[in-house]
């Protein structure tokens, strides 16, 4: 293969595009996956072994940017809305990993479908005011096959039949579920008795030795960290086979800065990167592809590179959602043990269903309808997150050996649906760019008032739960915070920002392109051979964790792209 | 290798350290500041410890990218600058931020980097060591 000669060209090697690796190569085409990170997943030379980068390492994961982007070289900017000004804050913005494998590396793997409903919510709940709720051009039915394609790529270890609000299953989970952490056995007890209906959380990471990967050792270094045994479900299966095939180049250290489209512009031809190998002037470099384009680099990555090409017109970018987070936190008298175990492993998913006690607080709130989200019963963070949450000083040694907010510390996380606004979006920073000198992205995000009644809804809710589990304090918090936020920036482990990295939205799909970026195969409009394979084509966030879902679509639009049945 | 600091400065920034995280000197916190200001003194840089024996024989340290390099300079010039205003009694306010954050990484992090001296810090506060340790400098 050269670089001029290649079926495909997939941006990005996390979930989405290695699955379209995965897919096209298996189907006899040629691929080359331009990843804008580092390579710390799989071995590039045959017979592309799994590397051995990833340790127990707070320092490295979490204050030493291994997994990217560094915000020294990729800044990103945020505000609320255009009333703070260019910009709020400049720094880390809903960072996922740049690194080979992408945000499927630092994820704790929990990766549940998508319901029905979600996909039609317009027409199962209604409008809202404010918001342009609308319904996916394709269904669950439609995506189904290709859920189960992914939960078996991936390996997901689940419980049939434990969660009674699941859409329905073509077959069983690929494996059973892991070991249950001790506390969530706690709070889910105390769910239960609150009526509410905790189940055993769908994830990707290995119960069982499965597909050549060994079962998880619960390490308990899982949310934020690459697994040291290759027992979470990233992509590096994916990527293995795709590169087994001997039909796919993975190139690391590849920044795509534009989509090269032929005249009159109806085709892309390729694209053109910095080869980031190259210091300090990286050469411009050129990949032709004879078929497709395919853009997998997430929903913040995605809209950037579509907004310095030109493609997408006023829409690339818009209807940013990053699910609205409530975090319940319950203090214990003694320890919760969530030093060990894969981070969280039990969710219930009440909130999002239509419940009298919701639409009374939808009524409330002078909104037709409420949705929460799931939620995640949790550990807490390492020891290095906390010791930086608590101030200065001879009281810092006994907050530490107190550890009201590690060792004592069970949460509650509520992913909150984010109503799709045309406000909220990411754009192209006016001033500030990135080391290589291209505009840095820029978030404007505010939440929706559903968002807020939610999580006022909730937040009551969970902290009875957790007084009835044993907590001896229960509080909330939001992200990104309300109300004051100069108070939250020095004080706030989370920022001011939201913290989610569930980004999704700015390309949505849809059946016209006065009101999509793509089709429902998720090909641009403007530009039928590039796709874009990632969650930036989501209509709606739903309240669930946006991985399998968007795995799942890329599973279908390259089975599309390459023929195959839907 | 020329050392960053004399006697006098390494006693002024354990007190700063001290000051932020008590105990954090005793763990090794200017060991763990000197060891991050030379970090890319080394080839590979001592930023990111490798794996431990348990994933097989292997580098101690990882590689970074050349503008990985570049990001990493950066910092640690200003941190640089940081812990001489520190080191010289004349720190600035915003030097306050820099010095707990890596107070905190010396007493709690790995011991790999430095910092956490026989994984006292840890036990201290009861935390469990790690089944995949890095290798680095232990």
């Amino acid at each position: 293969m050269t670089t001029a000669d290649c079926d495909a060209v997939i941006v990005g090697s996390g979930p989405g595009g290695s699955t379209v690796a995965d897919v096209l190569t298996a189907a006899g085409w040629s691929v080359v996956v331009l990843e804008k990170g580092r390579n710390h997943l799989v071995d590039l030379a045959p017979p592309h072994e799994r590397l051995r980068h990833f340790a127990n390492d707070e320092v490295a994961a979490t204050r030493r940017h291994l997994l990217g982007p560094d915000p020294r070289l990729e800044p990103r900017t945020y505000r609320r809305s255009p009333a703070d000004g260019d910009r709020l804050l400049t720094g880390e913005v809903n960072n996922l990993p740049s690194t080979v494998g992408g945000g499927g590396v630092h994820a704790d793997a929990k990766l549940p479908r998508f319901r029905e409903e979600d996909f039609r919510l317009r027409s199962a709940r209604g409008p809202v005011d404010g918001a342009d709720v609308r319904d996916w051009p394709l269904g669950y039915d439609d995506l189904e096959p290709h859920y189960a394609a992914v939960e078996r790529a991936f390996g997901v270890a689940g419980e049939d039949g434990a969660n009674p609000f699941a859409a329905w299953r073509s077959g069983p989970f690929p494996m059973p579920p892991g070991d249950d952490m001790p506390m969530a056995l706690v709070s889910a007890k105390a769910a239960e008795r609150a009526g509410l209906h905790p189940y055993r959380a769908p994830t990707g990471i290995n119960s069982v030795a499965y597909d050549g990967r060994p079962a998880c050792a619960d390490c308990g270094f899982c949310a934020g960290y690459g697994c040291p045994v290759h027992a979470k479900g990233d992509p590096v299966a994916s990527l293995q086979r795709a590169l087994r095939s001997g039909r796919c180049d993975l190139r690391p250290d590849a920044y795509v800065t534009e989509v090269v489209r032929a005249a009159g512009g109806r085709r892309a031809t390729g694209v053109r990167y910095l080869d980031l190998t190259g210091y300090p002037d990286p050469p411009v470099r050129e990949v032709r592809a004879g078929r497709a384009v395919v853009l997998a680099a997430g929903a913040f990555e995605t809209p950037r590179l579509l907004l310095r090409t030109g493609l997408g017109g006023d829409l690339a970018g818009r209807y940013l959602m990053v699910h609205f987070q409530t975090f319940t936190v319950g203090i214990f008298p003694g320890p919760t043990g969530g030093e060990r175990g894969r981070s969280v492993t039990h969710l219930h998913d009440d909130l999002m269903i239509d419940t009298p006690g919701l639409r009374a607080a939808a009524r409330a709130a002078g909104l037709p309808w409420l949705r929460g989200g799931v939620v995640e019963h949790g550990a807490g963070p390492g020891p290095l997150d906390e010791a930086r949450t608590y101030p200065a000083g001879p009281a810092h040694t006994r907050s530490m050996a107190d550890s009201a907010l590690r060792r004592r510390l069970w949460a509650f996380t509520v992913q909150g649906e984010d109503l799709p606004q045309a406000g909220n979006r990411v754009d192209l920073d006016p001033a500030v760019r990135d080391v290589w000198g291209f505009p840095a992205g820029r978030v404007t995000y505010a939440p929706h008032r559903h968002e807020l009644a939610a999580s006022a809804h909730a937040a009551p809710l969970h902290e009875a739960v957790m007084l009835d589990a044993g907590a001896e304090v229960a509080f909330s918090a939001t992200s990104p915070p309300q109300g004051d936020l100069d108070v939250h920036a020095e004080v706030s482990p989370l920022g001011v920002a939201p913290a989610s990295r569930h980004v999704m939205g700015t390309a949505r799909m849809g059946t016209h392109p006065a009101t999509s970026v793509v089709s429902p195969d998720q090909r641009l409009w403007e530009v039928d051979n590039v796709l874009i394979c990632d969650s930036s084509v989501f209509v709606t966030s739903a309240g669930y964790n946006p991985t399998l879902t968007l795995a799942a679509l890329a599973h279908r639009a390259a089975t599309l792209l390459c023929g195959g049945a839907a | 290798m020329t050392a960053l600091f004399d006697d006098r400065e390494r006693a002024a920034l354990a007190a700063a350290l001290d000051a932020r995280v008590p105990g954090s000197a005793d763990l090794g916190a200017v060991a763990y500041v000197e060891r991050l200001l030379t970090a890319l003194d080394h080839d590979p840089p001592h930023l990111w410890a490798a794996p431990g024996p348990w994933a097989g024989a292997g580098p101690r340290w990882l590689e970074l990218g050349p503008w990985e390099r570049h990001a990493w300079a950066e910092r640690v010039a200003e941190w640089r600058a940081v812990y001489r205003r520190v080191a010289a009694g004349a720190p600035e306010p915003a030097d306050a931020r820099v010095v707990h954050a890596h107070a905190c990484e010396a007493a709690y992090g790995d011991p790999a980097y430095g910092g956490n001296r026989d994984g006292a810090g840890w036990a201290r506060i009861g935390f469990p060591a790690p089944l995949f340790p890095p290798a680095g400098a232990r």
